[in-house]
C-alpha cells in the first residue's frame, strides 16, 4: 500500500486534536483567515466564485456537480433576496461523513457558509440538520455558532465591516427525501417534504420564492482553505476531473470501520487497507461504492478501481455521498437487497405514483422472495419494475430505489433464483 | 358553540417560538411547526390532536397545516409511546454487523415487540438509517448515540436507563 496516502487534511483536520471542535482549535490551524481576508480585501464576490470553479471542487452530496457553476447560477445583479441553505440532513445509508464535520469541525463548515454567502450575495443563510441530531450534533452546531457570533464573524457589521450575514440551525424531524434539495426547502418552508419540480431551479426561484443556493456540509466546510492555499492547490490534488479530497464512510464487513478523507483517485484497495481489511480474514464479494442509492460493484472490479467519480461511473457505478459498503463472501445479497428496498418504499414521500407503487412492489416482491413464496413469473415482474421507475418522477429518489435492484439482479441473479427454486421444489414434493 | 382549550403551550415554550420565528422572513409562521412539535413531544412523549390545534392557534394557521406535517415526518408520535423511545437502526451497514440480533435481543429484554410501547420503552419501528454507519449496529435512546453495540452493552445501557 502508498504509506504516502494524505488521510484527514481538509474537512477533519482538527479530528486528530484536543477539543476539535473548539473555537480556539480551529483558529489555532488558521481557521476563519480566509473569511478576515474576504472582509478586509472586500474581495469581490465573482473573483470567488471563479476561484472555487478553478479549484474543480464538486458537491460532495451524491450528485458531484461544480460547487462553482451552482453558484454563478444566481443572478448577481438582481436585488432580490437571496438564501444559502446547507443540507446537513445526512441520510443516505451507509453515510456519516458529515456527521463527523458537524461534530467535530463545526467552524469549517461555518466559515465555507460565510464565503458562499458572500459570494452569492446572501444575507442570511440556514443549516439545516436531520431531525435525529437533536440531540447530538445539533447541540455542538449551535455551540459553533454562538463562539462566531461572540467573535463578530457572522451576523451584523461582521468586524465592522458592512458586510452582514445571518446563519441559523434549523432541524428536521425524520424524513430521508428531505435530503433533496427542493424537499428540504419546502420543509424550511413548515410544510411535507415533497420534491418540487425543477424548472425553475431553486438558483432562480428557491426559498420562499428567492434565488437560493443549497450545499452539502462537506462541500462548504472544503470552501475556506481553497481560498486560503489557492485552486491551483486543490486541483492539484486527485485527478484531472476529480480534484481534492473527499471523506469516505466505510462500514460494513471492514476491520476498521471509519470516516476516511482521503485524495480522490486513491485506489480503492488503498481505501480498504486504511480500513484494516475485510473482517475475519474473509474476501471481498462485493461493495457498495456511494450509499445504498447506487448499483453494486462486485468485489474483483472494486479491487481494480480508484476512489474518483469517473473510475467508479466506469465501473458501473456511482461515487454518491461516499457511503463506501463492504460485504465479505459470506454475505447474502438477497437480505441486502430486501433491506435496501424496504428502506425506499419506506421513505418514498408518495408524491409520483411510479416511485409510491414501484417502491411497494419492489419490496413486497423481495420479500416473498425471502419468504421462499415467490415464482419465477413474480421474479420476472421485479425484473421489470425498475425501468418503469427511472426518469419517471420528479425527484431522483425514484432512480435510487430501481438502481440498486437492477444491479443486484445483474450481478446475484442465482442467489434469487436459489430462493425461488426451494419454493418450486416444495410444491413438487 | 363554546370551543373548549384543552391544551396551551406553556409560557417557556411561546417564548421559544417567538424567538424561532425571527429565523424567518416577518409573516412566515408555517416554518415554526416542525420545531413546535418537538417541544411539545419532548414534554408529551407523543403528540395528541389537541397539541396540533394548540400550535395551529398560537401561529394563526390552519390545523391542516400543522396535522400534514405531523404525519409525514416520522419522529412525530401520534400515538401514545412509553418514557423513552428506543431506535435500533436496521439498515444496510447495520445489517451487516449483526443489527437483527441486536433488536431481537431488546425486544426479549423490554418484553416489547418492534413497535410496541409499554409504560417505559417505546420500540420504535425504524427504518432510517441514523448516520452512525461506522459505529454498527447502534441505537438511539432518546436521540442519544449509542455505538458498536453488544449484548453486555445494552445491558449496561439499560441498567443505568432503570437506576436513573
Amino acid at each position: 500500500m502508498n504509506n504516502n496516502i494524505k488521510i484527514n487534511e481538509l474537512c477533519y483536520a482538527t479530528l486528530s486534536m484536543e477539543n476539535p471542535n473548539s473555537f480556539e482549535t480551529y483558529v489555532s490551524l488558521g481557521g476563519y483567515s480566509a473569511w478576515k481576508k474576504i472582509i478586509a480585501n472586500s474581495t469581490k464576490p465573482k473573483d470567488i466564485i471563479d476561484n472555487i470553479i478553478n479549484s474543480g471542487l464538486r458537491g460532495r452530496g451524491g450528485a458531484g456537480f461544480s460547487t462553482g457553476k451552482k453558484w454563478s447560477f444566481i443572478n448577481q445583479d438582481s436585488d432580490e433576496i437571496k438564501y444559502l441553505v446547507c443540507n446537513a440532513d445526512e441520510s443516505e445509508p451507509g453515510t456519516c461523513k458529515d456527521r463527523d464535520i458537524l461534530r467535530y469541525n463545526p467552524h469549517a463548515l461555518l466559515e465555507g457558509m460565510l464565503i458562499a454567502s458572500y459570494a452569492i450575495g446572501a444575507e442570511v443563510a440556514y443549516c439545516y440538520l436531520r431531525g435525529e441530531f437533536i440531540d447530538d450534533v445539533y447541540l455542538s452546531v449551535k455551540k459553533a455558532l454562538k463562539d462566531a457570533y461572540k467573535n463578530k464573524l457572522i451576523g451584523k457589521n461582521i468586524l465592522d465591516s458592512n458586510v452582514c450575514i445571518e446563519i441559523h440551525d434549523l432541524i428536521g424531524a425524520g424524513a430521508y427525501i428531505v435530503g433533496e434539495e427542493t424537499a428540504m426547502l419546502e420543509s424550511i418552508e413548515g410544510k411535507k417534504g415533497f420534491p418540487r419540480y425543477k424548472p425553475p431551479f431553486p438558483a432562480v426561484k428557491g426559498l420562499f420564492g428567492c434565488p437560493t443556493i443549497i450545499n452539502n456540509v462537506e462541500t462548504l466546510a472544503s470552501v475556506p482553505e481553497i481560498i486560503n492555499k489557492g485552486s491551483e492547490w486543490f486541483n492539484k490534488i486527485g485527478t484531472d476531473k476529480s480534484s481534492g479530497f473527499k471523506c469516505f464512510s466505510v462500514s460494513g464487513h471492514v476491520n476498521k470501520p471509519g470516516n476516511y478523507e482521503i485524495p480522490l483517485g486513491t485506489p480503492f484497495k488503498d481505501l480498504l487497507e486504511l480500513a484494516g481489511g475485510v473482517k475475519n480474514n474473509k474476501k471481498l464479494k462485493a461493495v457498495i461504492p456511494g450509499g445504498s442509492s447506487v448499483p453494486v460493484v462486485p468485489g474483483e472490479k472494486m479491487l481494480e478501481t480508484n476512489m474518483d467519480y469517473e473510475s467508479i461511473s466506469n465501473a458501473g457505478s456511482m461515487l454518491g455521498s461516499g457511503a463506501v459498503i463492504i460485504m465479505d463472501e459470506d454475505t447474502n445479497m438477497v437480505e441486502v437487497i430486501h433491506r435496501i428496498a424496504r428502506f425506499y418504499y419506506s421513505e418514498s414521500c408518495g408524491q409520483c405514483t411510479p416511485c409510491r407503487e414501484g417502491t411497494g412492489w419492489m419490496y413486497k416482491i423481495i420479500d416473498k422472495i425471502i419468504k421462499g413464496q415467490a415464482t419465477i413469473e413474480d421474479f420476472e415482474s421485479l425484473k421489470s419494475i425498475p425501468n418503469m421507475i427511472s426518469g419517471s418522477t420528479i425527484c431522483a429518489l425514484g432512480d435510487a430505489a430501481a438502481m440498486p435492484v437492477e444491479s443486484f439482479i445483474k450481478y446475484y441473479e442465482k442467489e434469487f433464483l436459489n430462493y425461488i427454486s426451494k419454493k418450486e421444489k416444495k410444491a413438487f414434493i | 358553540m363554546i370551543e373548549k382549550n384543552l391544551y396551551n403551550l406553556s409560557n417557556e415554550n411561546e417564548n421559544k417560538l417567538n424567538d424561532w420565528l425571527l429565523k424567518f422572513p416577518r409573516g412566515q409562521k408555517k416554518p415554526a411547526i416542525i420545531y413546535a412539535l418537538h417541544l411539545i413531544q419532548k414534554e408529551n412523549k407523543y403528540i395528541k390532536n389537541e397539541h396540533i390545534d394548540a400550535v395551529a392557534k398560537f401561529l394563526d394557521i390552519k390545523k391542516i397545516d400543522v396535522y400534514e406535517v405531523a404525519s409525514f415526518y416520522s419522529m412525530f408520535e401520534l400515538n401514545k409511546t412509553g418514557k423513552h423511545t428506543i431506535s435500533v437502526c436496521t439498515n444496510i451497514s447495520c445489517m451487516l454487523n449483526g443489527s437483527d440480533n441486536i433488536l431481537s435481543y431488546i425486544e426479549r429484554k423490554l418484553g416489547i415487540k418492534l413497535g410496541e410501547t409499554n409504560e417505559k420503552f417505546f420500540l420504535k419501528d425504524e427504518r432510517e438509517c441514523l448516520a452512525a454507519c461506522c459505529g454498527a449496529p447502534m441505537m438511539q435512546i432518546d436521540h442519544k448515540y449509542y455505538e458498536n453495540l453488544t449484548t453486555e452493552k445494552i445491558d449496561k445501557i439499560f441498567n443505568e436507563i432503570e437506576n436513573e
